[in-house]
């Protein structure tokens, strides 16, 4: 009785699935399917092609904005050899520090350390910049991390000196 | 390989290029590195333009009948 049943089902089903099979247009489905996809992948282009404009724009809008930006941070007999100061650039809220080298240079960066943001220091005896946090160290001449964890190098001010004076002119995130 | 072919396959590459530019682009801007925002901008929008011919191409061919 129960072998019947089954047999019944199993023929029932069947007939159901031939009938599915008549309703399937192979050909113009897939073709539909095709061109869907194709429709989808040119939306997401162009999507993602546009998307790039705003970073454009406001990248363009911000540098013109420090490119204007020139402050006096010292004048020239300000400082002694080996002796370093501390300012703010671009912004009041950028703390930068300005070290005159050992061979009479004048260089600057901003002294939030690319590790965890401490304050690093021109330390004269070493003469290499300290951040005193996780006792990370950075090269003077080019501010390039040399000991410890910090792995970017900080971002160096451009100076220009002009009638004794000190000028901070821009910023430069990736340097040599 | 026909015309309709070879604009289909290439809105893939457009595609992925485009997905490159788009990471570059976003990877330059934190990193404050503008010149990298120009120069994979000025590629993600030309091969946006690309894509376009190529997928006006394609549709030609494909609803000509
Ligand atoms: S914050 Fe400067 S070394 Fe960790």
């Amino acid at each position: 009785m129960t072998e019947d049943r089954k047999k019944n089902n199993q023929s029932a089903n069947d007939q159901d699935m031939m009938k599915l099979v008549d309703n399937l247009n192979r050909k113009e489905d897939v073709n539909l399917n095709r061109r869907a996809f194709l429709k989808a992948s040119f939306g997401t282009t162009v999507a993602l092609g546009l998307a790039t404009t705003p970073f454009g724009v406001i990248s363009a809008v911000r540098s013109e904005k420090e490119d204007s930006n020139q402050v006096e941070i010292a004048s020239v007999d300000e400082l002694a050899i080996g002796e370093a100061k501390n300012f703010n650039y671009p912004t009041e809220d950028e703390p930068a520090v300005l070290v005159r080298t050992p061979d009479d240079r004048y260089v600057a960066y901003n002294n939030k350390c690319t590790h965890l943001q401490c304050p690093v220091f021109y330390e004269k005896k070493d003469n290499v910049l300290l951040c005193p946090c996780h006792k990370g160290y950075f090269d003077v001449n080019n501010g390039h991390p040399v000991a410890g964890p910090p792995q970017r190098e900080l971002p160096k001010i451009l100076l220009e000196v002009k009638d004794g004076k000190v000028l901070a002119v821009g910023r430069e995130y990736r340097h040599g | 390989m026909d015309k309709k072919r070879v604009s289909f396959l290439s809105i893939f590459v457009f595609l992925a290029i485009n997905v490159i530019s788009l990471s570059k682009v976003i990877e330059g801007f934190y990193g404050k590195e503008y010149g990298h925002v120009y120069s994979f901008m000025i590629v993600a929008l030309i091969s946006t333009g690309l894509a376009t011919i190529a997928f006006f191409t394609w549709r030609k061919q494909e609803y000509k009948s």
